[in-house]
């Protein structure tokens, strides 16, 4: 394991203790602490993938130590995307934890290097687009799990008429049902572009815009849930807590469709 | 300079005593006048309100004599025997009397601790004895010091960061619900004192669409009118239902007035987030079973009062760490005052200067022949303290720049080495 990847751990190991630290102690802790593992963290991620870039000359997203690097690089950023938006601070005990784990998968991974797959007589720009499109689009549903998991707590407090630390630190109901939509808005749309991408891409490398393969199945299924979810809240107001609940049904849905689908054997190039 | 303190608060004098002994805005610039004699005391100043009367001063000499003054003036200006209000008030001096000012104005010792009306009124009251003329250097840095500490205990704790009244406790819910309180539509049901009461508190929180039914369309009619808002039939109001974001019920029936399955049924054609139904009447008017229905939330008194409840005693928890941070500057401050108090060092020098006199007439006496009664009396008693006097004037006025500039100067300590007295 690279030794850049202990820095990048460690830094956001400490930001995942001082995020759930905040939420939950009654200390108000003082909010410069999170700042330096942050950005020696994320500035040590960026390093490591522009370097793994630029020494393979291409985009760093093939295989599973590059797409899980860059998901969770990407998911850093979506964080900061939906705190400058919004201002919740509360977010990031939801988000960090995802970040580190995806991270430490990334830092783990069987050191191999995709670049036959991909270069080559069938190499296009369209496949570092079409990966970098649908993890931003992760990215983007990750953020949406995490304000429905707020909403659901917030919501639990408010029921049990138990008002504990979580209450007071938690946004309102409204806020996180806000954050929610609108990061599965973004995520759509990234999905959207990203699977067109995908689909011209396979037509360039072998003709065919569909394989029925398993990945490309899950693929379109996460698609028509989220635009499903879209819809319903557009046109019948399917807001609170329903709404949670599936931004955490589509979570589980991309998680599988990371790792779980391997395992249902698959012809889509992942390393 | 002494740094003294006499008062009374609801915690030590009944509400006909405080009122009694209560000083009138109007007649405060009087009252601080004829406190402030210039001989006992330098310095005045007077903080009156309905729960305490605190009257700060400083005395440049005995403190036991500046507390008697202040204790007899108060009895004098309210025409009231001492032995009436002996049990009632606290003396308070030096360390003890700055702690005391300090634990009041970061509301500590209100009623409801961490209150913030108490700030304000201190403040009045400094700034009326400034305008007064009783406020000098010693009271204008206690104040400062003050209006800086209960700031601190403010913004390091958590004292007044829980609402602890009912309506605010609504507000707070309605604020974790909702994002903001603007554009979101409230249903009074009954207008009542409660609901109104209620209903302002929202509008101070920031919402303005009121809507209000009453069995008597009269009594709704007015209440609306106050909030520039509307009313509807009282048979139909469970009609709004799909549309209104807060429900605020307070009639004075005996029974359900807002029951589960009509709601459940005016809930199933809103298009917009969850209802929040808040039941302040007594007995309940709002059927219990509504809390479960989908995307609504029902909070009646009793988990009200438990939040506030529960709010005070985190208020009192947190209490704790605004004493240990008012201690500290208590303790902290005694020090800055005792380091600016030049009355020892002006009685040093002129010890030393008038030893030094003495001294040297002793030498001499001799050489200065027979001298009557008179004379010697004359010398000792007449000569020496005026030469002395002249001699330390610059001294002292040196001593007093010093002091005023904050400079510790190390005058006497430089005098002694000058004159060579160990």
């Amino acid at each position: 394991m690279d030794y850049l990847w202990f820095v990048i751990l460690s830094g956001y190991a400490l930001c995942v203790a001082e995020s759930i630290f905040s939420l939950t102690s009654k200390q108000p802790a003082p909010r410069r602490w999170m700042i330096f593992p942050l950005a020696l963290a994320f500035a040590a991620h960026t390093a490591w993938l522009v370097d793994r870039g630029i020494s393979l000359d291409r985009c760093p997203i093939a295989g599973t130590e590059e797409m899980f690097a860059f998901l969770s690089w990407a998911l850093v950023v979506a964080y900061l995307v939906a705190w400058k938006w919004s201002h919740v601070l509360a977010l990031k005990a939801f988000i960090f934890p995802i970040v580190l784990v995806i991270a430490t998968i990334a830092a783990v991974a069987p050191q191999s290097d995709a670049t036959p797959a991909i270069k080559g007589p069938l190499q296009s720009f369209l496949f570092p687009i079409h990966a970098g499109l649908i993890l931003i689009a992760y990215s983007a549903f990750f953020i949406a799990f995490g304000a429905g998991l707020m909403y659901l707590i917030q919501e639990r407090e408010l029921r049990l008429k138990r008002f504990g630390t979580f209450f007071y630190r938690l946004p309102s109901l409204d806020t996180c049902d806000s954050i929610s939509f609108k990061s599965m808005a973004v995520g759509f749309i990234m999905l959207t572009l990203g699977i067109a991408a995908g689909m011209g891409w396979q037509r360039i490398r072998d003709g065919h815009y569909w394989h029925g393969d398993p990945m490309e199945i899950f693929s379109a299924i996460t698609w028509l849930i989220y635009l499903a979810l879209i819809q319903s809240r557009r046109s019948s107001g399917w807001a609170g807590r329903t709404a949670a609940l599936a931004s955490i049904v589509g979570f589980m849905i991309v998680i599988f469709s990371l790792v779980g689908v391997r395992f249902l054997g698959t012809l889509h190039p992942f390393s | 300079m002494n740094i003294l303190l006499v008062g009374l608060s609801h915690k030590t004098a009944p509400v006909e005593m405080r009122e009694r002994l209560a000083f009138a805005d109007s007649s405060l610039t009087d009252a601080l006048e004829k406190l402030v004699d210039h001989d006992t005391l330098d310095e005045g100043l007077i903080v009156s309100t309905c729960n305490r009367i605190e009257m700060v001063a400083s005395s440049p000499a005995d403190p036991e004599k500046g507390i008697d003054r202040l204790t007899r003036f108060l009895c004098d200006f309210h025409d009231l025997q001492p032995t009436v209000i002996d049990n009632h008030i606290y003396r308070h001096t030096g360390l003890d009397a700055i702690r005391h000012i300090f634990r009041v104005a970061s509301s500590l010792d209100s009623m409801v601790v961490g209150e913030s009306q108490i700030l304000g009124q201190v403040k009045d009251a400094y700034r009326h004895a400034v305008e007064a003329g009783t406020v000098g250097r010693t009271l204008s840095q206690l104040m400062d010091r003050t209006l800086s500490v209960a700031k601190r205990v403010r913004s390091e704790t958590e004292i007044s960061h829980r609402p602890v009244s009912v309506s605010s406790v609504a507000v707070e819910l309605a604020l974790k619900v909702f994002d903001s309180l603007a554009e979101k539509n409230i249903l009074l049901v009954g207008a009542g004192e409660m609901s109104e009461l209620a209903a302002r508190n929202l509008v101070e929180g920031g919402a303005s669409k009121i809507i209000v039914t009453n069995r008597t369309p009269e009594r709704a009619e007015a209440v609306a009118r106050s909030f520039n808002g509307s009313t509807i039939a009282f048979e139909s109001f469970h009609e709004a239902f799909s549309s209104v974001d807060i429900v605020i019920c307070s009639t004075g029936a005996p029974a359900s007035v807002i029951n589960a399955e009509e709601t459940k049924r005016a809930l199933r054609s809103r298009r917009k987030g969850p209802v929040l139904f808040i039941d302040i009447s007594v007995p309940r008017n709002i059927d219990p079973k509504v809390a479960q229905l989908e995307n609504s939330f029902l909070f009646d008194i009793d988990d009200l009062e438990s939040v506030v409840r529960a709010n005070i005693h985190e208020r009192e928890a947190e209490a704790h760490k605004a004493e240990v941070i008012i201690d500290a500057e208590a303790h902290h401050f005694a020090k800055h005052i005792r380091a600016m108090d030049i009355g020892p060092s002006v009685l040093e020098v002129k010890e030393i200067l008038a030893q030094l006199a003495i001294s040297e007439f002793q030498r001499n006496r001799k050489r200065m022949g027979d001298l009557s009664q008179e004379q010697e009396a004359a010398i000792r008693d007449v000569l020496i303290p005026s030469l002395v006097n002249k001699l330390s004037h610059p001294i002292i006025v040196h001593l007093r720049t010093a002091a005023r500039n904050g400079d510790r100067s190390q005058v006497v300590e430089e005098l002694r080495k000058m004159i060579r007295i160990d």
